[in-house]
């Protein structure tokens, strides 16, 4: 197995070394932005809702039409709080994690949800 | 140090943090091979009343690769779990700890050893107790007799150990970390111009008071080793690959309202180490954390750092004229093959009479051990260079003075190895920041866990 990165092959694929450079670092989750546009959100499951803004966009790009799970989460992953790291306000891609699972999703119209409940 | 805060983002997180990395043949138990992983840099011994504990939401692994190819074979993972038995005292006694289920002891830590291989997950134990770490002759006044009994023998003849030890790595921090000084040889030092020293002084042990978390485990070779013991030295295959690494869940997020840190998402390497000052001495500073997060076989793109290590070029500049064998090989620019093969490759048959522990081709940090060879009977600190095969580079003994074995083979000394034109200098095979083994006031153990009896914080430090 992979030694840097244990999830769920199904969720969190080893890495490429490049690809691996361009990760979130452990604490740019809880600092904020590594790229233009990202937004944390932090939900405890049942216990709250939004808890974090840390950047908005002011770059363009075409939002996905609807949602787009661009891979599964295993039933198994789902214990315990899920957060949820928006990635880019602009294509609304949103990376979602859960137990030891991690699963990328884009979203406009959610995503514009979450923004008005911020303002 | 060895590789304690040697990253600046590890640096703010130490129970995530690797300090050491051992491997050696058992010397009591010649059939298995020992390992042992390090945690939490500097512990002061009175750390109360919070006393030092490992991460729960850390995943400690130590990984063995068998096959050449610098990927996990086995990997032994260790997870903790904390425990509050009265969560209503700040105490962490309320009396005396006599044993491991003394109603005394308020915060408990438990672990988990899990196996893995061939893609398979097997849970060797669970439930095994951590010993308390050594307060006082009051809350722990038979400390060694109660570490002891947190020596577990689970399934497989395997020993496993989680606690508090005695750091024993020696290094004079104090005089590196000021810009080289080694201070036997201080007076031949640059100094900038300010002639501070005239003369010798002793080495002194920064870590010579200070505990760390071990994690250790007792393995028979046949398990370790790519179909069964191989028991001859000039087989590839009697050689493994070792090195620890922590990961945390990538979200890890302060519930304010809780009170309690929340943790999500999948584990992520965040600490890595094998040889002893690999990432702290020839990482530079802006790629250590990007390094503790690669796995060794993506090493190679480190190969440079090892080929032309900065602290060769500093010691003819920072010790004029003590170097210049050294001074014109840094010069010429020539690749140092002989550092490529003792860290990144091993050391290939053919080199070192009787000796070998050669991985192959891949250029991976890993302490390479060939359990072949036995236990010496008559050990040198120097390890292969002292002419002692059971020790550094050949794995890791918990007495090696790795610091002076890296300090002399940068500065030359095994340059020869691979070519037999060049004279080290004079110097080379003196250097040392003047320790030995005998700097660790603790000692060490003649059996598992063999690092020594933590430092009590009641005597620590001593008035």
């Amino acid at each position: 197995m992979s030694p840097q990165s244990h999830a769920d092959p199904a969720v969190d694929t080893p890495a490429t070394a490049s690809e691996r450079s361009r990760l979130m670092s452990r604490r740019s989750v809880l600092r904020g932005a590594t790229g233009v546009g990202a937004v944390g959100l932090a939900a405890a499951t049942g216990a709250g809702t939004a808890v974090a803004l840390t950047r908005q966009t002011t770059q363009t790009a075409a939002p996905a039409a609807r949602p787009i799970a661009m891979a599964a989460m295993p039933p198994n992953a789902m214990a315990g709080p899920l957060v949820v790291y928006l990635r880019d306000t602009n294509t609304g891609e949103m990376d979602v994690f859960a137990g030891t699972g991690q699963v990328r999703v884009r979203d406009s119209a959610l995503v514009a949800q979450l923004l008005r409940a911020m303002r | 140090m060895s590789s304690h805060r040697e990253a600046p983002e590890i640096a703010k997180d130490p129970v995530a943090d690797s300090t050491d990395v051992y491997a050696f043949v058992s010397p009591d138990r010649p059939d298995t091979v020992t390992l042992i992983a390090n945690y939490i840099p500097l512990e002061g011994p009175a750390g109360g009343p919070n006393f030092y504990s490992f991460g729960d939401e850390v995943l400690y692994e130590i990984h063995v690769d068998n096959d050449a190819d610098a990927q996990a074979d086995i990997t032994y993972q260790f997870r903790f779990q904390t425990m509050l038995t009265n969560p209503d005292t700040f105490l962490y006694n309320t009396g005396p700890i006599l044993s491991l289920n003394s109603p005394n002891w308020n915060s408990r830590q438990f672990y988990t050893v899990t196996r893995l291989s061939g893609g398979r997950s097997q849970v060797l134990a669970s439930g095994l107790s951590c010993p308390p770490c050594n307060i006082g002759p009051l809350s722990t006044p038979d400390y060694a007799r109660l570490a002891q009994s947190a020596v577990h023998d689970i399934p497989g003849g395997i020993k496993v150990f989680a606690g508090q030890r005695a750091e024993g790595f020696y290094v004079d921090l104090g005089a590196v970390f000021d810009l080289a000084d080694l201070r036997p040889f201080e007076q031949l030092h640059a100094q900038y111009g300010m002639n501070v020293f005239s003369g010798s002084a002793p080495g002194v042990n920064a870590t010579a008071q200070l505990n760390v978390h071990s994690i250790a485990i007792q393995v028979p070779i046949s398990q370790l080793l790519w179909g069964g013991r191989h028991g001859d030295v000039a087989d590839q295959a009697s050689v493994i690959g070792v090195w620890t690494s922590a990961s945390r869940q990538r979200v890890n997020l302060w519930d304010a309202e809780r009170s309690q840190v929340v943790t999500s998402g999948p584990f992520h390497q965040v600490s890595r180490l094998a040889n002893p000052l690999f990432n702290e001495v020839l990482i530079p500073l802006g790629l250590k954390d990007l390094w503790n997060t690669l796995p060794p076989s993506d090493d190679k793109r480190f190969a440079d750092r090892v080929a032309h290590p900065e602290l060769a070029g500093l010691l003819p500049a920072l010790y004029p004229g003590v170097f210049p064998n050294l001074d014109k090989l840094v010069k010429s620019s020539k690749p140092r093959a002989d550092l490529e093969a003792i860290l990144l490759t091993g050391i290939p048959s053919g080199i070192v009479t009787g000796f070998q522990n050669f991985t192959g081709p891949v250029l991976a940090d890993m302490l390479r051990l060939n359990t072949a060879i036995p236990p010496s009977t008559n050990a040198s600190q120097l390890g292969v260079l002292g002419g002692d095969l059971a020790g550094f580079p050949n794995g890791r003994r918990v007495f090696d003075d790795v610091v002076s074995i890296e300090l002399r083979a940068i500065a030359g000394v095994t340059v020869p190895l691979v070519d037999k034109t060049f004279t080290p200098d004079a110097a080379a095979s003196k250097v040392t920041d003047g320790l030995t083994a005998a700097s660790v006031p603790s000692g060490y153990l003649s059996t598992f866990p063999y690092l020594g009896v933590p430092y009590s914080g009641f005597s620590t430090p001593s008035s």
